[in-house]
């Protein structure tokens, strides 16, 4: 068993060096190479692009309009008129195919916005003041979004507003932005520390400025990575909820259709399935591989190379 | 002595994260849940008849009383009659629970111990194409979603090859046993596989940079002997802490899931039937439950770390 190497990067030495601006390469610039030469995240970004492409036409009424209209035919197999075959109800499965595309960017895009917004803002108050009351009611209300079982969680909510098309994306949020929250916390209290927060201090910057124009800013790299991760959390959990009869409540999307399909499938009527995941597992794919790449891009301790 | 009053110092601290948790499965389930009032009335009630309902099922009470009484509901699991049923909530779960860790725990160690030998795998092979392997298809197997892990897997056992029974949960000995529990073993370790491996893969590949670990391998140790004594044992830590925290995971998720579609009688299809139809009471007890675990689990973890790395510091809350 040869001994694994684990300093030398074997395509290190064929590639350019960057040549060195004055000031040096500004970490930004140096993660942006770095991922564009990252060939797996660079097909993540494609695939991604290509969906959210599909989900601007949705938007925009170029395309999957049809997605409620029934035909005559019930199960017909894929035609060139229905590419995918048709429902139950004769509809197209292609367009609702399609048409969930942008249900999923609706969700993922909400949720990963608002997760990651309220886990900077917990995270940065809780780290800046560590140790301190509000810390500790950060903390408190983390470990107790955390002990919820998630799916629980999102009946409850289901629950208490009462079959609220919303309560699925409610519950997404109040529980997405624990983690982030958290690593945003143990950056701060790293940042803070630092020289140039001492400075802002020093020429008696308010705290709250301090931490929000000149600390939290230095957590991007956290807060992009997270974003992804949720985005990715948020469709996949979507299917699930749906299945649940607690996610989409009017129009469609690949979850309901999955559902949708499970008893269909026994009878050998395999197209809707077969549509809806697999076009939630591509841009899954999509996004895991970029996530991926963006995360090894971003991360300081590779700073060296 | 000193673990005893670590072990309570733990347990005190879990105090307010349990008074945290029923207090918002109270808000949400009992305080805006579903209005009972109506169900329990005739016809064209006098205003005398509804007053009278509602204090008996105690709508009158100021909040902290309500609250009050869904702790001691929780305490002595107390948790009254199904709504869909009429059966008692406690029969319920003991019928039931049993059947759910029997189902979920091959299918939960096999994911656990699998997943380190191929973060292992993988890890000692950095960089090289076994490691590029394996985590390629941990990306894949983590962009599949259960749902349609489990309904790929039926099809394939249960209709096309026709292997095993893919519905129901017909178990008297361990035969009938290992034929049911198969296929949904398969589906839930396709589907931890993915998470584990690369989670345990990232834990890995830390250790293994570690300067202790290239000194034992400068003095000639194999590697059978480096892996066991100095990677493991020092990535256990991350390992029992991932383990612990996919207990309730798996446990309500997985059994959500599986049991519904497998048609399996265990806590999850309860769970499941209580959701599509909001049957309070159980869902009640399940929150109510799975989140008191929830905080067990994380003061036994506390006390594992103690357990697994002397050093740490009896003074440090981990509960942060």
């Amino acid at each position: 068993m040869s001994l694994p190497v684990h300093d030398i990067n074997p395509g290190a030495d064929a590639r350019l060096q960057p040549v060195r601006r004055p000031g040096g390469i500004s970490p930004w610039s140096r993660a942006f190479d770095r991922l564009i030469g990252d060939r797996p995240a660079m097909a993540g970004l494609a695939i991604v692009t290509v969906f959210f492409v599909i989900a601007l036409g949705v938007w925009f009424g170029w395309w999957g309009g049809k997605w409620a209209e029934t035909g005559d035919g019930q199960w017909l197999p894929p035609s060139p008129e229905h590419w995918l075959g048709t429902t139950i109800l004769g509809q197209d499965i292609f367009a609702r195919a399609i048409f969930s595309t942008r249900t999923a960017f609706e969700i993922g895009l909400v949720v990963a916005a608002a997760s990651t917004l309220l886990g900077a803002l917990f995270g940065a108050l809780s780290g800046y003041f560590a140790h301190t009351a509000i810390d500790g009611l950060v903390l408190w209300l983390k470990g107790v979004l955390d002990s919820i079982p998630f799916y629980l969680f999102v009946a409850a909510i289901a629950f208490a507003l009462d079959g609220n098309p919303w309560a699925m994306h409610i519950a997404m949020i109040a529980t997405f932005w624990t983690t982030t929250a958290r690593l945003v916390r143990g950056e701060v209290i790293k940042l803070k520390s630092l020289e140039f927060v001492e400075a802002a201090r020093a020429i008696g910057l308010h705290p709250l400025v301090i931490l929000f124009r000149h600390i939290v800013p230095n957590t991007l790299h956290i807060l992009l990575v997270q974003a992804t991760i949720v985005f990715v959390a948020a469709i996949k959990s979507e299917v699930i909820l749906s299945f649940l009869g607690l996610g989409v409540q009017d129009g469609v999307s690949w979850g309901l259709m999955i559902a949708e399909s499970t008893s269909e499938v026994i009878a050998g009527h395999y197209m809707n399935f077969i549509a809806a995941s697999g076009f939630l597992f591509a841009l899954v794919m999509g996004f895991n591989l970029f996530a991926d790449g963006l995360q090894d891009a971003l991360d300081p301790k590779r700073s060296g190379r | 002595m000193e673990i005893l009053k670590y072990t309570l110092r733990k347990l005190a601290g879990g105090i307010p994260l349990l008074l945290g948790v029923t207090l918002v499965s109270f808000v949400l389930m009992v305080y805006f849940g579903p209005d009972k009032t109506w169900e329990l009335l005739s016809k064209n009630p006098t205003a005398e008849e509804i007053a009278q309902v509602r204090s008996q099922l105690g709508y009158d009470q100021p909040f902290w009383v309500r609250y009050g009484n869904y702790l001691r509901e929780l305490a002595t699991l107390e948790f009254g009659y199904s709504d869909s049923t009429g059966e008692r909530v406690t029969t319920i779960l003991q019928r039931t629970v049993p059947v759910t860790l029997a189902l979920l725990a091959p299918g939960f160690v096999l994911g656990i111990v699998l997943g380190i030998a191929l973060g292992l795998l993988a890890a000692w092979h950095r960089g090289g194409w076994i490691d590029r392997a394996v985590t390629g298809l941990a990306v894949v197997g983590m962009s599949v979603s259960f749902l349609v892990v489990i309904i790929a897997f039926q099809l394939l056992f249960g209709v096309v090859l026709g292997w095993f029974p893919v519905r129901g949960w017909n178990v008297h000995d361990l035969p009938s046993y290992l034929h049911y529990v198969t296929v949904p073993t398969l589906a839930s370790v396709f589907v931890a596989l993915g998470y584990n491996t690369r989670f345990f893969r990232a834990v890995l590949v830390e250790e293994m940079a570690r300067d202790h670990v290239r000194t034992a391998r400068a003095f000639g140790a194999s590697p059978v002997e480096i892996l066991r004594k100095n990677v493991l044992m020092n990535a256990m830590i991350p390992i029992v802490t991932r383990t612990m925290f996919s207990i309730p995971l798996v446990v309500i998720s997985g059994s959500l899931l599986i049991e519904s579609y497998f048609g399996i009688p265990g806590v999850g299809k309860v769970t499941y039937d209580a959701i599509t139809s909001g049957d309070q009471p159980v869902l009640k007890a399940v929150i109510g439950l799975t989140a008191v675990m929830f905080v067990g689990i994380l003061i036994v973890n506390d006390i594992l770390y103690k357990f697994f790395d002397p050093r740490i510091s009896l003074g440090r809350t981990a509960l942060q």
